[in-house]
């Protein structure tokens, strides 16, 4: 895996340097601070961070398939895909090291907020329960890990970053709501179903809840995606 | 250095390599030229470790890309064509960056990467943005990256694309001088700067090699080219003077045209182009005295020396390939 650290670190300041990347930030920093004051600020409400967490959880949606949109489409398109392949690095490091640039964006999107859990602390006349709070932190993290591995090999397969876009977004919104048809379905499906579906493991870690399998299926997309995306670019040297 | 055995590659149907065998020596600038679809890009790409081959085998440094492709890429520079950069990094930090990615050890980094900057004249522009510079300053930021890492294997495709002239003759003795212990492959429609730069020429049309040989050897093999613009005295016959030309020694091949662009001025007047033999003589004085004796009149002859462009254009016709660019004509004409 060596030239991981090179290309995450690359990854991670090339969003910087356009201004989408800020962009991205100051809008879900604005966003977020909306949220905050007017739902988790409020007078005689419980200190809690909860809805602060859930609608993070929301924007994650449209902002991970942003972010992961041009993490190989426009290399593909611009044909630096071809200088990078041609690296000593394995197609494994590349996709690797693009997502973790990836997922350090969204750390340093989601760094400014623990701003929002000081004033709570601040703020409040009990101090908030960490559990739920780091729990939210880890469900987001989670989340991120899925939708930018979907990101990521939606990303691999097209050199037209829109498309990559619009593919990881309605695979995400596919994923949210696949358990809202399984009552009308049969049992078998309806396991299944469920057994897919983000929703309800996102409602468990809203509530407090790290199930160890919850956790599996998290990290089970993200790794299955990013397998799925190193296959794809060891298949662009087949033709 | 650089070993390709029996390789073929095909997209789909269509077939672009088929059955390529060559070996580049250490110290060696060869010249890869063929027309567009004739299996350059395959070929360079499955070198460079982008594309592996259907079957057959590449070696780079003694490495076969398919087993050990890390070891070999990283013996290996390679400027694609187009010359793809991250447009938003410093000219600096790319080529940092690329060392990084070549694994150049820290201590020598830095050094590296004012070598690579110096050696394609990139010194002033190291803070600027890739995107602002002009498409002669991106090929040079392209050529050092690919040479940062002191590879043993250079492949280049179309290295003085977007240079001026200048530029052009300074990377070619680049070319010259970095090829004196390496390895070197150059892909270019410039045909006579293949001819001038490259120790050996390989050409190639439907994915085969079809000529493989120094330029002197190539251009040896191929005839001499006099072209001809004569009529009859009298009443026009083409065909009569086309059998007289055919007639001479040392002749090989007689095609004919009308000649001149003005119909007024060239009526009954046609350009014969007559192809002698390999190592033939000079025709000239021949062709003049046959018309003399046979009553037809000259009006121009003038003798063209083999040119790799005309081996290269007689390949073509022969592999019933179009060429896409009969450009830089390195004709080396001298008039009767």
């Amino acid at each position: 895996m060596k030239g991981l650290g090179v290309i995450a670190r690359r990854e991670l300041t090339a969003y910087f340097r356009a201004p989408a990347g800020w962009l991205i930030i100051a809008l879900y920093m604005l966003l977020a601070g909306v949220i905050f004051s007017v739902y988790v600020l409020r007078p005689g409400g419980p200190a809690s961070m909860r809805d602060f967490f859930a609608v993070s959880g929301w924007l994650l949606m449209p902002v991970a398939p942003a972010v992961a949109m041009r993490l190989f489409s426009d290399e593909i398109r611009s044909g630096t895909l071809e200088a990078l392949l041609t690296s000593p690095v394995s197609p494994g490091a590349i996709v690797i090291g693009k997502f973790l640039g990836a997922m350090g964006f969204i750390t340093c999107m989601l760094l400014p907020t623990l701003l929002y859990v000081g004033t709570l602390y601040r703020v409040a006349n009990i101090a908030p329960d960490p559990g739920p709070i780091i729990c939210g932190y880890l469900c987001l993290y989670l989340l991120s890990t899925a939708y930018l591995g979907i990101g990521t090999l939606a990303s691999s397969l097209t050199s037209n970053s829109t498309l990559a876009f619009m593919v990881t977004l309605f695979a995400i919104l596919g994923l949210l709501f696949a358990a809202a048809p399984a009552d009308l379905a049969p049992a078998p499906v309806r396991t299944v179903l469920y057994a897919i579906s983000i929703g309800p493991k996102v409602s468990e870690f809203a509530r407090g809840v790290i199930d160890a399998a919850n956790v599996v299926y998290f990290l089970g997309i993200g790794v299955f995606c990013l397998l799925a995306a190193t296959c794809t670019l060891e298949l662009r040297r087949w033709g | 250095m650089v070993g390709v055995y029996q390789v073929h590659k095909a997209f789909g149907n269509v077939q672009a390599v088929r059955g390529l065998s060559f070996e580049l020596q250490p110290g060696q600038i060869a010249g890869l030229l063929g027309p567009n679809g004739a299996g350059k890009t395959t070929t360079i790409r499955m070198i460079a470790g982008y594309l592996l081959p259907d079957a057959g085998k590449v070696l780079v440094a003694g490495f076969d890309t398919a087993a050990h492709p890390a070891i070999a890429r990283s013996s290996l520079g390679y400027l694609p064509e187009h010359t793809p950069l991250y447009t938003e990094m410093r000219v600096g930090e790319y080529l940092t960056y690329r060392a990084k990615l070549f694994r150049v050890p820290r201590d020598v980094r830095r050094r590296a990467v004012d070598w690579a900057a110096t050696r394609c004249w990139l010194g002033d522009v190291l803070k600027r943005r890739i995107g602002a510079l002009s498409k002669g300053y991106r090929q040079r930021v392209g050529l050092a990256g690919a040479l940062l890492h002191n590879p043993k294997v250079l492949i280049l495709d179309e290295p003085t694309n977007g240079l001026d002239p200048t530029q052009i003759r300074e990377t070619r003795q680049l070319i010259r001088e970095l090829a004196t212990d390496r390895t070197m492959l150059i892909c270019s429609h410039i045909l006579p700067e293949v001819e001038r730069l490259c120790h050996r020429v390989l050409i190639i049309a439907g994915g085969q090699l079809r000529a493989d040989g120094s330029p002197q050897e190539l251009t040896k093999a191929g005839g001499s080219r006099y072209f001809v613009q004569a009529r009859e005295a009298r009443v026009g016959d083409a065909e009569r003077i086309t059998k007289l030309w055919a007639t001479l020694p040392f002749v090989g091949e007689v095609t004919s045209r009308p000649a001149g662009d003005k119909p007024t001025q060239s009526v009954g007047w046609i350009e014969w182009t007559i192809v002698a033999r390999p190592g033939s003589p000079d025709l000239r004085e021949q062709i003049a005295a046959a018309a003399q004796q046979q009553g037809v009149l000259l009006r121009e002859l003038r003798a063209q020396a083999p040119t790799l462009e005309g081996v290269f254009m007689d390949i073509m016709d022969k592999a019933g390939e179009v060429t896409e660019d009969p450009r830089a004509l390195g004709a080396k004409e001298t008039a009767a």
